[in-house]
C-alpha cells in the first residue's frame, strides 16, 4: 500500500509584481510504499526543497495533489496542517534546527509536549530511541555543548519519537564531516531495516547510495529512477553516479 | 568624491537600522529637552519674584545633574544594544576592504549625525516647551506670571556641552568595541554561541536577604528622623537585591519549575518557562532596571503629589489657626492666662476669634512597662529606637476648653493621647513625680500639637504642679530637652492681606516692652500667619511636585525605551526558533499562546516587582511625609493607588505596542 502520493505536482514562483515567473517543480508525479527508503536527488536549484516543502505541508503547490495515507494535504487549513505534521511527520534537517534554549532531552519532548502527552509515556519512549541513536548519555547537554554528529542524531531522535508515519529528511549529512555522515546514514539504514518509510533529499551520491530506491529531479520533473534491488551500496552508488553523469551531460534523453 | 563616502555610508547606515536608530534619537532628544527646560528654569528670571526662588534654583540645579548623570549611563548603556546589532554590518564593511579607520570614520559621522539630529531636536522641543514649563511652574507656585518669551543661551550652552561629552564618550567606546574584535567575530557576533544560564544560588538567596531586610527596615522603622536616615540605606539594599534577585534568583527559580516534570512539560508552560530562564540571565539586569525605574516613578509621583495636595491639610496641621504665636518659659508660674492674653490683643486693635490656648510641657523619655525613664541617655540605641517617645504634659482644663470636652480628672488620674505609637499600661509612674491612673485614652487631640515624632500627650489635673514636680525632679541640662510652652491661636476673619498686616503687627507687638509684660517673662517666641506659611510650603512642595514630574517622564522614556529594545532583541533572536518551532509542527496560535505568556510573564514581573517595592516603601515614606508636617496617610493612598494604576495602564499600552513590533519580527521570518 502507497503511504505517499504525489500527482501533477506544479510549483510555480511569480515576482511580487507577477512580471516574471519561475517554475520549480512541474508535474511531479511518484508514489511511496510503507517501508520504502527513497533518496531524492537534484542539482541545487533543482527544486528538490520545494518537493520535500510541499509533501511537508509547509507550502502550497500551484497545481496537483499530495496524499499522505490517504489525506489530501492540500485541503488541510494551517492549524490541522501543523498537527497533522506534528502527528504523521518528522523532520531531519541540515542545520538541525534544534532550539538552544532546550537541552537535548527537551528537544526530543518538544513534539510529544506539544501534543499533551505526559512525562513518563515520553521517557519511556525516548530512552530505546536514545540507546539506538547513541545518545543516551548526552541528553542533559544544551545543543552548545555537543558535536554536530550528536545534535544530528538529536534531530533524528525527535524526528521518531512520534512514531511518525513517514520520515522527510533534507540534506541530513549537509553539515556533518565524513565520519558522522556515515554513522547518520547507517542509522537511517538501521531505522529503515526497522519498518520506517524514510525519504531523504540529498545531493551527496554516499548518502543516497545507502537508500532503497533512487529518483532524480532535473528541471522540475521527476526525471529517472534507480532501484536498489540486490545491489550493494557500493553498487548503487556507481549507477547513481553513471545517471548524474548522464545527468549533467544531457546524454539520455534525446 | 571620497570624502563623501563616509557621510554616505553614514547615512545609509542609519535608514537602514531605522528600527534600532529612531528610538535611540528620540530618547536622547527627550533627555536633551527634559535637561533644557530643567536648565532654564534654574536660570529663568519668572521665579525671582516668588520666596524662596533661591532654594528653588538650587533644587533645579541639582535636578539638571541628576538627569545629566542618569542620561550618560542610560545612553551608553542602550548604545551598547545599538552596537550590537551594527557589528556583521560592520565586519562585512572590514571583508569588503574597509579596514578599522575607515570604519571608525563611518561611526564618527553617524555619531555626528545623531547627535546634531537629537541634541537640535530637543533643544527645539525644549525651547518649545520651556514657556509651559515655566507657566505651570509658577502656576504652581500661585506666582505672578511674565509673558515674555526667552531663550536662554545659557541652557543651550550647558546642553551642548554635557550632550557632546557624552556623545563623545559614546564614540569612543564604539570605537573601542570595533577595534579588538576580528572581521569574522564582527560578523558572527549575533550568533555567537549562547551559555545556557547557570542560576547562582548564592548570589539569588543574598538579594532575596537583602529585599527581605530592606522591607523589614521600611515595615518596622518607627520615627520619621531614622526613617529619614535609613531610607537611602533601604533604598540601595532594594536597587542592589532586585538586580541579584532578577539576574540569580529568577535562574533558580524558573529551574525549580523545570524540576516539577508534570508543570513543565505541559504545552503552555514547556517553551516559555524554558525561555524565560534561559533569558532572564542576560535581560535580568534590563527587567531589573524596568522594575527599579517603575518604583522610583511610583514612589516620586505618589509622594510629590501627595505632598502637593496634601499641602492644605499640612499646613492646617501646622498652623492651627490663622494666626498662631507660641512662648517659652522657664516655669510654669510665669505663664500669663487666658484673659490677660485677649485683654492685651483687644487693647491694641488685633481681632482674635476662635481662639485656642493651651499650656504644654515637652521631654524625652524611655517607657519601661508603665516606668517613664527621663535619662535617655542611658538608654541603647536599639531601646531608643523602640521605646524613646516625647512626652507633653497638658492640663485638663485647657484640653476642655480647646476641644470643648467636659473631662473631669482626679488628683492621681490622666488622659493620655498617642500619636504614630502605643500605650497599653493601666498606670504610668514618673520617678520622684508620681503614679497616674490611665483613665482613658483620647482618640483626638488640638490639631498642631503632635508632631512627627512618636508622642504621648500626658493629660493631667494640675499643670503647674505636675510640670515643677518634673522640672526639679531632674536636672535637664542642655543635653536633655524640656521645654515649656503657651500656644496660642486665632482667627481673625480678615482676608489673606488683612490676616499678613495683623501678622506683622503681632510680631511687632511682643517685642515692644510694655507689652512684653502681658505675655510673661518668656525667652523664646514664634509668630507665624497660615496665609504667609503657606505661601512657602507651595514654593518648596511645588517645586518637589514639579521636579517629581520631570524626573517621572525622563525615567518612563528610560523605561520605554529599555522595553522597547528588549522587545526587538528578543525578537531578533526568536526569529529562528519561531521557525523551527512551526516546523515541528506548532500551529501559529500556538506559538502565538506560548510567546504571549511568556512575554506576559517577563513584562510583568518588573511591574509586580515595583508595585511590591512601593507597598512595602509606603509605611516608611509615610513617616518621611510626616517629618513635612503630612500626615494624611489616606491621601498618600490614594496618590499611591492611583500612579501605580496609572503606570500599570501606561506600561500596558507600551508592552502592547512594543509585542506587535516583536510578533512583525518574528513574523517576518516565516514568510
Amino acid at each position: 500500500m502507497s503511504i505517499l502520493e504525489v500527482k501533477g505536482l506544479e510549483k510555480v514562483y511569480v515576482s511580487r509584481f507577477g512580471g516574471s515567473r519561475a517554475e520549480a517543480l512541474k508535474n511531479v508525479n511518484f508514489s511511496v510504499e510503507a517501508g520504502e527508503y527513497v533518496a531524492i536527488m537534484g542539482e541545487s536549484g533543482s527544486g528538490k526543497t520545494t518537493l520535500l516543502n510541499i509533501i511537508a505541508a509547509l507550502d502550497k503547490p500551484t497545481q496537483g495533489e499530495v496524499f499522505l495515507d490517504g489525506q489530501n494535504m492540500n485541503a488541510l487549513k494551517e492549524s490541522s496542517a501543523a498537527t497533522f505534521r506534528r502527528n504523521n511527520l518528522g523532520f531531519v534537517f541540515q542545520e538541525f534546527n534544534l532550539l538552544d534554549t532546550f537541552t537535548i532531552e527537551d528537544n526530543i519532548y518538544l513534539p510529544l509536549v506539544l501534543a499533551g502527552k505526559s512525562f513518563k509515556e515520553m521517557s519511556g519512549r525516548l530512552k530505546p530511541i536514545a540507546a539506538q541513536l547513541g545518545i543516551s548519555d548526552i541528553l542533559k547537554k544544551y545543543p552548545y555543548e555537543v558535536s554536530g554528529g550528536q545534535k544530528q542524531r538529536a534531530a533524528a531522535a525527535r524526528a521518531m519519537i512520534t512514531m511518525p508515519k513517514l520520515i522527510l529528511a533534507d540534506e541530513p549529512t549537509g553539515a556533518l564531516d565524513s565520519r558522522s555522515s556515515d554513522e547518520l546514514l547507517h542509522l537511517f539504514a538501521q531505522i529503515n531495516a526497522s519498518g520506517q518509510t524514510i525519504i531523504m533529499v540529498t545531493h551527496s551520491v554516499k548518502a543516497a547510495s545507502t537508500a532503497g530506491r533512487v529518483l532524480f529531479i532535473k528541471d522540475g520533473e521527476v526525471f529517472h529512477q534507480i532501484y536498489r534491488g540486490n545491489d550493494t551500496d557500493e553498487q548503487l552508488f556507481e549507477k547513481i553516479s553513471d545517471t548524474l553523469t548522464m545527468l549533467a551531460t544531457g546524454g539520455m534523453r534525446k | 568624491m571620497k570624502a563623501q563616502l563616509y557621510p554616505r555610508l553614514a547615512v545609509r547606515g542609519i535608514k537602514n537600522n531605522k528600527r534600532v536608530f529612531v528610538p535611540f534619537i528620540l530618547t536622547c532628544a527627550g533627555m536633551v529637552m527634559m535637561f533644557y527646560i530643567i536648565v532654564y528654569l534654574a536660570v529663568s528670571p519668572a521665579l525671582d519674584g516668588i520666596i524662596g526662588a533661591e532654594t528653588l534654583k538650587q533644587m533645579f540645579a541639582l535636578g539638571s545633574w541628576v538627569i545629566a548623570v542618569f542620561s550618560a549611563v542610560f545612553l551608553f548603556y542602550t548604545h551598547v544594544f545599538l552596537i550590537r546589532r551594527r557589528k556583521k554590518e560592520f565586519g562585512l564593511y572590514n571583508i569588503l576592504g574597509m579596514d578599522k579607520h575607515n570604519i571608525a570614520k563611518v561611526l564618527l559621522w553617524e555619531t555626528l549625525f545623531t547627535a546634531i539630529v537629537s541634541v537640535s531636536a530637543g533643544l527645539a522641543a525644549g525651547i518649545a516647551l520651556s514657556k509651559f514649563a515655566e507657566l505651570g511652574m509658577v502656576n504652581i507656585m500661585r506666582g505672578k506670571v511674565s509673558f515674555s518669551f526667552i531663550v536662554s543661551p545659557l541652557a543651550i550652552l550647558r546642553c551642548v556641552q554635557i550632550f557632546g561629552i557624552i556623545f563623545v564618550l559614546l564614540y569612543l567606546n564604539s570605537v573601542r568595541q570595533i577595534r579588538f574584535s576580528s572581521a569574522i567575530t564582527l560578523l558572527r557576533s549575533e550568533s555567537a554561541g549562547e551559555k545556557p544560564p547557570k542560576g547562582n544560588f548564592f548570589a539569588g538567596t543574598l538579594g532575596l536577604l537583602l529585599l527581605t531586610a530592606a522591607y523589614i527596615i521600611a515595615v518596622k522603622i518607627k520615627d520619621p528622623v531614622s526613617a529619614l536616615a535609613m531610607f537611602f540605606v533601604a533604598v540601595l539594599m532594594v536597587i542592589v537585591g532586585t538586580y541579584l534577585v532578577f539576574i540569580s534568583g529568577s535562574v533558580f527559580f524558573c529551574r525549580l519549575l523545570k524540576k516539577n516534570k508534570s508543570y513543565y512539560y505541559k504545552p503552555n508552560h514547556f517553551v516559555s518557562v524554558s525561555s524565560m530562564s534561559y533569558r532572564m540571565k542576560r535581560n535580568g539586569a534590563g527587567l531589573a532596571s524596568i522594575s527599579i525605574l517603575a518604583t522610583m516613578v511610583l514612589v516620586i509621583v505618589s509622594s510629590t503629589t501627595c505632598m502637593y495636595f496634601g499641602e492644605e491639610s499640612a499646613v492646617n496641621a501646622r498652623y492651627p489657626r490663622e494666626i498662631n504665636v507660641y512662648f517659652n518659659y522657664d516655669s510654669p508660674n510665669s505663664i500669663p492666662d487666658l484673659d490677660t492674653i485677649n485683654n492685651c490683643l483687644s487693647e491694641n486693635g488685633i481681632p482674635a476669634e476662635n481662639t485656642v490656648y493651651y499650656r504644654n510641657a515637652s521631654f524625652y523619655g524611655i517607657v519601661r512597662g508603665s516606668t517613664v525613664d527621663l535619662r535617655t541617655d542611658r538608654a541603647s540605641a536599639s531601646e531608643a529606637s523602640s521605646s524613646m517617645r516625647l512626652f507633653n504634659i497638658v492640663s485638663v482644663d485647657d484640653i476642655n476648653r480647646a476641644l470643648g470636652t467636659g473631662e473631669t480628672l482626679a488628683a492621681d488620674e490622666a488622659l493620655v493621647y498617642t500619636d504614630e505609637c502605643s500605650l497599653d499600661v493601666e498606670e504610668l509612674s514618673i520617678p520622684q513625680v508620681g503614679t497616674f491612673r490611665i483613665k482613658k485614652q483620647l482618640d483626638r487631640f488640638i490639631e498642631g500639637i503632635s508632631g512627627t515624632l512618636p508622642t504621648i500627650i500626658l493629660v493631667v489635673p494640675d499643670f503647674t504642679a505636675t510640670v515643677d514636680a518634673i522640672s526639679h525632679s531632674f536636672d535637664f541640662d542642655e543635653d536633655f530637652m524640656f521645654l515649656i510652652r503657651l500656644n496660642y491661636g486665632f482667627d481673625t476673619g480678615r482676608g489673606v492681606d488683612g490676616q499678613t498686616s495683623l501678622y506683622r503687627k503681632m510680631f511687632l507687638l511682643v517685642q515692644e516692652e510694655n507689652v512684653k509684660e502681658s505675655f510673661g517673662r518668656y525667652n523664646g517666641y514664634s509668630v507665624s500667619a497660615r496665609e504667609v506659611e503657606r505661601e512657602d510650603f507651595y514654593a518648596v512642595f511645588g517645586t518637589l511636585f514639579y521636579l517629581g514630574i520631570i524626573l517621572s517622564i525622563v525615567f518612563v522614556l528610560a523605561a520605554v525605551l529599555i522595553i522597547y529594545y528588549k522587545q526587538i532583541s528578543e525578537g531578533y533572536e526568536d526569529e529562528r526558533r519561531f521557525e523551527i518551532m512551526q516546523k515541528v509542527g506548532m500551529t501559529e496560535r500556538e506559538i502565538r499562546k506560548s510567546i504571549n505568556s511568556q512575554l506576559l510573564t517577563v513584562f510583568f514581573l518588573p511591574l509586580a516587582f515595583a508595585v511590591m517595592h512601593v507597598s512595602f516603601a509606603f509605611p516608611m515614606i509615610r513617616k518621611l511625609l510626616l517629618l513635612l508636617s503630612l500626615n494624611n496617610s489616606s491621601l498618600f493612598a490614594v496618590t499611591t493607588g492611583i500612579s501605580a494604576v496609572a503606570f500599570a495602564v501606561f506600561y500596558a499600552v507600551v508592552y502592547k505596542l512594543t509585542s506587535s513590533v516583536y510578533f512583525k519580527i518574528v513574523r517576518g521570518a516565516s514568510q
